[in-house]
């Protein structure tokens, strides 16, 4: 068996190599015939190969007074042998004769043996090679099957590789929401702090001034008083100088301007307050949370994002308290109530409802905008989403939302607001067992 | 070539009758059988048939003697052609020294000539024979019916390749000796080529094809 220059194995042999009459014939086959010979008279009748060899049978003692008769055997018609017989009787008789009987008699049993063993040959041979193509058929199909697997192994962790690759592009661009609608936030925190600390200053800057007076009027007194006199001209300088600086108007006024500021760092404080407990910054992890006290703390931040004239109506029930990250809720309440507070300019009314329903906790968002069409609602939670006009939103809001909902096991859908508008409903497993204190 | 043996002064050569089923290769052999002088050809061996379809092969060996002393036996093979025997054709095709493609001339065979013509490529391939260097002839057999197709046609796929077509009638006798002649001619060339058949073995074309294919008579 060798190899082909594709590296296929074969088995090279072929077809009806020569034979010599040794291989065709046997010793079983032949010694009968040459006893038989014997005893009908030829004795020392031997068969030889080609080149003379004796085959089978006895050359015996070349005698005096003896000839040798020889007839040839042939083998596919070509001489392969002879058979020999020493003998004393003249040519033509009855001993030639059965010389050539024998002759004819080897040739056909080496022809039809020969003929045998082709037929056996080209059978192995079929049998063999039709094994072993098999055995190539078979190599090739686990090859191929081999490579398949490679290939749908590496497919898998390609696979694997782009969905870790979306979810990391995904985190990504939630985290971008996230940032995002902070940054709205901010900004609307920023202009309602801005406003007391404005007023804040100018008191502040007033008070300086007032105070400079106050410290002039002072100064006076104390070198009046140094100088150990009060006489009238003295209490006339004073009156007028108090006068100049008008002191009986703004000392009334010191008053006021100090409760205001201090209304105005109140209001700061509180929004301050309020920024800290929505964002939960000072909690890690998971805790028991108040949702109702968290959507009053997101309203509470969100105020600038309300629209001028709009109305809140909050119908509150009791919730049972759930644990949680408030942090993650507060995202969630800021991105439900911050698509109501965009449904429409004027005459907006959001109404905010919460309390337990057929055993689960359920909080909904309802504004009177244009609704959102039924053949809509089932992609508004997919990401990058948004009937919004380009530019208002990427998208992402109600994603998160469905996101942070669904990680708690609880689900998010948008139903017509009676009378127009999409009121978003939250369900939430109560969490047995939990209905600890809010911290 | 089966086998060179040079201490012995002997060379087997083989040459292949290839083609689809029923085409006349056995018929062909016999032909030949009969027609040559019967000096220096052997006997015709038919291995086992079935419905006179071969299963295995047919052989029919012819000997010559360079003047050199070189023994030179060829042996004439036909290959089955039904498509079921394709691994026995395969064996007989090994190493083989040229090939005759006998087909049907008949229009009905048009596609079985193709077909056993591709496998004739494909087959070579397997075994590591170059059909491009394989002598090779194209006999169109049985020219004696009706319906066949036109020899100008016929020359017209074949003349291109370059291979020597000869039109025959097996049946009829007339044909096979040319498509021999004209197989041992092409042989005759490789083997010069190879083991210099003329200059060393002082054994020209004409003496080489006149020895194997004589006719009788
Ligand atoms: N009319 C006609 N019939 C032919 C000719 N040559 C062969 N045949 C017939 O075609 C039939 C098949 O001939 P085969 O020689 O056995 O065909 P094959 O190519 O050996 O067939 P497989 O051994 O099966 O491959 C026989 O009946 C032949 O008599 C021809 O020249 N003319
Ligand atoms: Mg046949």
């Amino acid at each position: 068996m060798i190899a082909d220059n594709e590296g296929r194995r074969r088995i090279i042999y072929c077809v009806g190599e020569e034979r010599s009459l040794r291989e065709v014939l046997s010793e079983a086959e032949v010694a009968p015939l040459l006893s038989a010979a014997a005893k009908a008279g030829l004795p020392g009748v031997h068969v030889a190969d080609g080149e003379g060899n004796v085959l089978w049978g006895a050359a015996g003692n070349a005698a005096a007074g003896k000839r040798t008769a020889a007839r040839t055997v042939r083998l596919e018609g070509e001489p392969a042998g002879k058979v020999i017989l020493r003998t004393g009787t003249p040519p033509g008789g009855t001993e030639d004769a059965l010389l050539s009987l024998i002759a004819d008699a080897l040739a056909t049993m080496a022809h039809n043996n020969l003929k045998r063993m082709l037929t056996t040959e080209m059978h192995t041979e079929v049998v063999n090679r039709s094994y072993e193509e098999l055995l190539e058929t078979n190599r090739k199909l686990s090859a191929s099957e081999q490579r398949y697997r490679e290939l749908a192994e590496s497919l898998e962790i390609k696979v694997r590789e782009r969905t870790q690759e979306l979810a990391r592009a995904m985190t990504r661009l939630v985290q971008q929401e996230k940032m995002a609608s902070v940054g709205q936030l901010a900004a609307g925190v920023a202009h309602e702090i801005n406003n007391p600390l404005a007023f804040v200053t100018s008191n502040i800057h007033t008070l300086k001034k007032y105070t400079s007076r106050f410290l002039d009027m002072l100064g006076r007194y104390e070198r009046v008083c140094e100088q150990g006199g009060v006489a009238q001209q003295d209490r006339d300088g004073l009156r007028k100088h108090r006068e100049a600086l008008r002191i009986d108007a703004i000392a009334p006024d010191a008053g006021d301007l100090i409760r205001q500021t201090l209304e105005g760092t109140e209001r700061v404080r509180k929004i301050v307050a309020d920024l800290k407990g929505f964002s939960h910054i000072d909690e890690e992890g998971e805790g028991p949370a108040d949702l109702n006290r968290e959507i009053e703390r997101t309203l509470s931040v969100m105020t600038q994002e309300i629209p001028p004239g709009a109305r809140i109506v909050r119908e509150f029930s009791p919730v049972p308290v759930i644990t949680c990250r408030p942090g993650l809720f507060c995202q969630m309440f800021l991105n439900l109530l911050r698509n109501a507070f965009q449904a429409r300019r004027e005459g907006l009314c959001v109404a905010i409802r919460t309390g337990v329903s057929e055993d689960r906790i359920r909080l909904s968002f309802a504004d009177n905008g244009p609704g959102i069409p039924p053949d809509r609602r089932a992609r508004i939670f997919e990401p990058f989403y948004t009937t919004r006009e380009v530019g208002k939103g990427k998208g992402m809001g109600l994603t998160v939302a469905y996101d942070i909902v669904t990680s708690h096991g609880g689900t998010i859908d948008v139903e017509d607001t009676p009378g127009g508008g999409a009121t978003f409903v939250v369900k939430l497993p109560i969490q047995r067992g939990c209905h600890d204190q809010v911290r | 070539m089966i086998e060179y043996d040079d201490a012995e002064k002997r060379m087997v050569l083989k040459l292949v009758y290839y083609g689809p089923a029923l085409s006349g290769k056995t018929t062909n052999l016999l032909r030949l059988h009969d027609l040559l002088v019967k000096e220096g050809r052997g006997d015709l061996m038919v291995l086992d048939t079935q419905d006179d379809r071969t299963i295995f092969f047919d052989l029919l060996p012819f000997f010559l003697v360079a003047p050199s002393g070189l023994k030179i036996k060829v042996k004439v093979y036909t290959v089955p052609g039904q498509v079921q025997h394709d691994a026995t054709r395969k064996a007989v095709l090994q190493r083989a020294d040229g090939v005759a493609f006998i087909a049907d001339s008949r229009r009905t065979e048009a596609k079985n000539n193709a077909e056993s013509f591709g496998n004739l490529e494909r087959n070579l391939a397997i075994v590591g024979i170059d059909i491009d260097r394989l002598p090779l002839v194209i006999q169109y057999n049985k020219r004696d019916l009706n319906d066949i197709t036109a020899e100008e046609e016929i020359r017209k796929v074949w003349g291109p390749t370059g291979i020597p077509m000869v039109p025959a009638s097996a049946l009829q006798g007339w044909g096979v000796v040319e498509t021999f002649r004209t197989l041992v001619s092409r042989a005759y060339d490789n083997l010069d080529r190879k083991h210099a058949f003329r200059d060393t073995h002082g054994l020209t074309r004409e003496s080489f094809v006149d020895r194997l294919a004589s006719r009788a008579g």
